[in-house]
């Protein structure tokens, strides 16, 4: 386009895009982008999404220990020092501790400090004032006392500081160390898409993947091409009648629909009676085997699919003159000869379309298989969305790993844009995009 | 159509291909009005018990408020669809807008992109802006991943009045927004009828999104009221009870489909999209 | 109202429509661009209208420039070859409806209207749909509706190229008989030459996005500066001889055809040249005798139409009143009406 283009901005087409974009951006784009950057975390239930702070715990401790801390700082980890300050003055009254206990321990051990709670609980039984219970005294103590273990600080610099406190010669960099390990919030890695690469589950997750679209596909375009020809052979009321009763699956919500499979495949259901009757081995059809649960998978899709080519092919029939089709019949052209020479040629495109259309959404499609089998039995019928899915939002053990779960659904949206940008130049979507003729 | 060839065959196979979803469309109709003796599969009695959940909510609990969730969730959803479609796909259509290609092909992009992989990416949008587990951040979210579709489809519907009813508007004096408002909108009413038909059956029937991005909110639909209700392991479980609770949350939809099976058809196929 | 274009220059995605035009219409006048499609006829229509912005130059309505204005500020009404009627609205409303928007009061607008209507003749029609009306009928709304604000000047996009042939020649008459009554300055953008010829003061020719005439339709008829001119205007439509410049006339050699060059002198010998001749201009009477043999005869009634095939395998186009009838396959004498023919170069230049 030339630079002085005779179209300037309207601002009326401003205005009317805005809603659009702020939703657009909102919910399309904000997604992607924060897909693509928290799968690059580790961030999880367990991490929270909203940032962390610095606790030492047993645990760190633990496998501090384990990678080479000198044992030495990971016991003055572990203690506990009692500081006689202003802090631990206010601590103790509030915590309810006699006032004249606390002001003779202002007034005789002030900035004292002891490394021990027994030297310090000693010290405190020399005062005049001293409470008669085990109990109170050891409350008392308890207000004085100061320690990295489970304590919470909101910044990397108030845990150094408390480290170095606590730690007399720390060994080089300890602390640095120390503080980085007790970071509880999430953190930057790649190790989501290593992990992805080595774990044996992931290839069998997509191998599982191929095998679902393929048939699915298969099993739509096929149905929808038999029921676009048939229903257009049919005289209106028949072809109706099909139409209508195939695009039930279509509307009918989702969760009913899985519940009238469940009603059809399910112990007691209406298949498993029927087989029974008949002698057939009879059980869960939908999680007894992993033969028929694929097949009600790929049932339970392809039902819900086979309309839309339907509805296309049905579409592009019509299109076709029906000249062509007496044409065919003067010459003497039996059924089969005019579906296979006149029609299926001109049925190129659309089933073309419905094939890319459809793998698109086969990809990302895991509500009717949730709802269903729910990836059983074991994990035969997990698909990749699915596992992403769950992984990141619906697991039973409660940790939800968002990272992993961003990560194996950047590695979808990454082959969705692909694939979908390959579609537009396939099916010259861009000529669609013509000027606006009013030039003012 | 041509009449040189026998019908019979092909009624045949495609009855043989339909009986699956034949026999559960029927007996979802058939169960909620009968009773079957277990290991049978006819029924030999006509009840109307299994509809008592509408005025009895100790069966299955209340299902008229839940029934008034999903009418306002799907009815937002459609206005907000068909309203930002209306604006936005007009705006593509006819108007001169900066990075217009760019932005076109991008909703195209988006139209053919499967948006349930974005599910992770809006989860943690809703938990920063705050409207985890709201129903307008549902709402939000529900009518932002229809918005490409809507828009596509208000544009195919735009793109086909003529241009000259539009520069006859403008010759007449009238601003493009007059223009919009008082010439091109109705001529493209059928299309807005057809959005917001297919917007409120799509919100009526929507299960995941309210499922994941609003799991402990105080609001149910009857999608998820109808999970609970199905689930073999709950207490209540029994088929008949939720086909009846499942063809009371489907009805609506069938009635809008019966009544505009016509004009849905043009966007089931239309559009380029199902 | 007078407009007038200076030096327009109108650009598509890099190809250049239009180049440094140049164009003044005549207040009251009807003034029609004549053109084959994609000559720039329309652009420059849609141009004065305001759907089309000037990539260069100038556009005055009288002494106003509205050059940079929106077609909502420019006055100026349009009727489309489709007539662009809104389907949604009857016949008072579309006419009504540049009224509405200039919110004038409710009277006046009925007023307005029924007196456009009046003049239309449409007026027992006010209470139709767009579609229960014949096309004719439809064009006459398209008219009243972009006349009743009272335009500057009236633009006409093909307006008769969807009726059929005997609506076409009511309406020629209709839309001249409404310009003319309602003294507007008008635009009628067309193909067809009989249209332009029919309807219009003065006719602007355009060839690749330039004037390449501007006349009368007699004088235009009567004088065409180029073979393009001269070969759009007139049914039959003129034929051509290739010839060259030999001692001051227009020579074909192999059938010995010498037209005198009249008015032009000393051209030099051997210059390639085209003879255009009209076909009333070619017949049994005339001074320049040609030998021929009927190719085709074709009888319409009133006259009947001959192509006679000259020795060399030229063509000349005869139209002869009925009565003398000749036959397929005839030989004949015929002459040309040396006074006149035309003369033009070889790049289609007038002599």
């Amino acid at each position: 386009m030339r630079a002085s283009s005779p179209h300037r901005a309207n601002l009326l087409g401003l205005a009317f895009m805005t809603p659009a974009m702020v939703l657009l951006l909102g919910f399309f784009f904000l997604p992607v982008v924060l897909t693509s950057v928290f799968a690059f975390t580790n961030m999880s239930t367990a991490t929270g999404i909203s940032g962390g702070s610095y606790v030492v715990t047993g645990n760190l401790l633990r496998s501090l220990t384990d990678e080479g801390l000198d044992a030495k700082t990971i016991d003055a980890l572990g203690q506990s020092n009692y500081v006689i300050d202003q802090a631990g003055l206010e601590r103790a009254r509030a915590a309810g501790v006699d006032a004249k206990f606390v002001a003779e321990i202002a007034e005789r051990l002030k900035d004292r400090s002891f490394t021990s709670s027994s030297a310090f609980e000693r010290e405190l039984k020399t005062l005049p004032s001293r409470p008669t219970r085990v109990r109170d005294l050891k409350i008392a103590a308890g207000a004085f006392e100061q320690s990295v273990l489970n304590v919470r600080y909101a910044s990397r610099g108030e845990m150094e500081a408390a480290l170095s406190h606590m730690l007399e010669n720390p060994p080089e960099g300890a602390i640095e160390r120390i503080a980085t390990a007790s970071y509880t919030g999430w953190t930057w890695t790649t190790d989501n898409f290593k992990n992805l690469a080595i774990a044996p589950d992931t290839w069998r997750i997509v191998g599982n993947t191929v095998f679902y679209v393929v048939l699915t596909l298969a099993f739509n375009v096929a149905v929808g091409l038999f029921l676009a020809i048939t229903t257009f052979y049919l005289p209106p009321a028949g072809s109706g009648f099909f139409s209508v009763l195939w695009l039930l699956p279509r509307i009918t919500p989702v969760v009913l629909y899985a519940v009238m499979w469940k009603w059809f495949t399910w112990e007691d259901g209406f298949v498993f009676n029927i087989a029974q009757d008949l002698g057939l081995p009879a059980f869960n059809y939908m999680k007894g085997s992993v033969a028929s649960a694929w097949t009600v998978v790929i049932l339970v899709n392809g039902f819900v699919g086979a309309s839309f080519g339907m509805i296309l092919f049905s579409g592009a029939l019509k299109a076709i003159p029906v000249q062509q089709l007496w044409a065919s019949e003067v010459d003497g052209a039996s059924r089969w000869q005019q579906i296979r020479y006149i029609i299926l040629p001109q049925m190129r495109w659309p089933i073309l379309f419905v094939t890319s259309y459809q793998t698109l959404s086969l990809l990302s499609s895991y509500e009717q298989i949730w709802l269903t089998t729910n990836g059983g039995p074991g994990s035969t019928t997990t698909i990749w969305a699915l596992e992403a899915f769950k992984t990141a939002l619906n697991n039973y053990t409660g940790n939800l790993q968002y990272g992993l779960g961003a990560a194996m659904a950047l590695v979808l949206v990454a082959v969705g844009l692909v694939l979908s940008i390959v579609y537009l130049r396939l099916f010259r979507f861009d000529e669609m995009m013509s000027k606006p003729k009013i030039e003012f | 159509m041509t009449r040189n060839f026998a019908t019979w065959p092909i009624i045949l196979l495609l009855t043989v291909l339909s009986l699956p979803l034949f026999i559960m469309y029927l007996f979802l109709l058939v169960d909620t009005f009968s009773n079957t003796p277990p290991g049978s599969l006819l029924p030999n009695e006509f009840t109307l018990e299994h509809w008592r959940f509408l005025i009895d909510p100790t069966i299955t609990g209340d299902i008229w408020k839940p029934t008034l969730t999903t009418f306002l969730f799907a009815a937002s959803m459609m206005v907000i669809v068909v309203s930002v479609s209306a604006t936005a796909g007009y705006a593509l259509s006819r108007l001169a807008l900066p990075f217009r290609r760019f932005v076109l092909s991008g909703i195209m992009v988006m139209h053919a992109f499967p948006s349930v992989t974005l599910i992770i990416g809006v989860f943690l949008v809703l938990q920063f802006a705050g409207l985890y587990n709201s129903l307008i951040g549902v709402i939000l979210v529900k009518a932002s991943l229809m918005l490409p579709f809507g828009i596509w489809i208000m544009k195919g519907f735009y793109d086909a009045v003529p241009w000259e009813i539009e520069m006859a508007g403008v010759q007449d004096g009238a601003s493009r927004f007059t223009v919009w408002r008082r010439i091109i909108l109705p001529q493209v009413k059928p299309g807005l009828l057809s959005l917001a038909l297919f917007a409120f059956i799509d919100g009526w029937s929507e299960y995941m999104l309210p499922r994941i991005l609003a799991p402990s909110s105080d609001f149910e639909v009857l999608s998820m009221y109808l999970n609970t209700v199905s689930d073999p392991n709950s207490s209540t479980y029994n088929f008949n009870i939720f086909k009846s609770v499942g063809l009371f949350y489907t009805l609506p939809v069938l009635a809008l489909f019966v009544l505009f099976q016509n004009r849905l058809m043009n966007i089931f196929g239309g559009g380029t999209k199902g | 109202m007078q407009i007038s274009i200076r030096n327009f220059t109108k650009t598509f995605d890099a190809t250049t429509v239009i180049d440094d035009m140049n164009l003044t219409i005549r207040d009251g006048e009807m003034l029609a661009l004549l053109g084959p499609s994609g000559c720039g006829k329309s652009t420059t229509l849609f141009t004065i209208s305001g759907i089309h912005r000037m990539d260069k130059g100038q556009l005055m309505f009288g002494d106003r420039d509205v050059s940079g204005l929106p077609s909502q500020k420019r006055n100026v009404g349009v009727v489309f070859q489709n007539y662009a009627l809104y389907p949604h609205m009857n016949v008072f409303e579309n006419i009504a409806f540049p009224l509405t928007v200039r919110k004038d009061a409710k009277a006046d607008i009925d007023r307005e209207v029924r007196a456009i209507a009046a003049l239309t003749h449409i007026s027992e029609l006010l209470e139709r749909r767009p579609g229960q009306l014949s096309g004719g009928q439809q064009q006459r709304v398209a008219l009243a509706r972009a006349l009743v604000r009272k335009p500057d000047v009236l633009l006409l996009d093909e307006p008769l190229a969807n009726l059929d042939a005997k609506l076409r020649l009511e309406m020629r008459s209709e839309i001249r008989r409404i310009q003319l009554e309602t003294g507007i300055t008008a635009v009628l953008v067309t193909h067809d030459q009989v249209e332009a010829m029919s309807m219009c003061d003065r006719i602007a020719i355009m060839k690749k996005g330039e004037i390449v005439q501007i006349d009368t339709p007699a004088d235009m008829y009567s004088n065409p500066r180029t073979s393009f001119v001269a070969g759009f205007l007139g049914n039959p439509p003129i034929s051509f001889l290739s010839g060259i410049a030999m001692e001051n006339a227009f020579s074909v050699a192999p059938i010995k055809l010498r037209v005198p060059l009249v008015p032009q002198e000393g051209i030099a010998d051997g210059t390639q040249l085209k003879l255009g001749v009209r076909p009333e201009h070619f017949g049994p009477e005339g001074d320049i005798a040609v030998e021929g043999r009927i190719a085709f005869a074709e009888t319409q009634g009133r006259e009947n139409l001959y192509d006679v095939a000259l020795a060399d395998g030229s063509v000349l186009r005869s139209i002869q009143p009925a009565g003398r009838n000749w036959a397929l396959g005839d030989t004949v004498r015929w002459h040309i009406d040396s006074k006149s023919v035309f003369v033009f170069t070889d790049d289609g230049q007038r002599l």
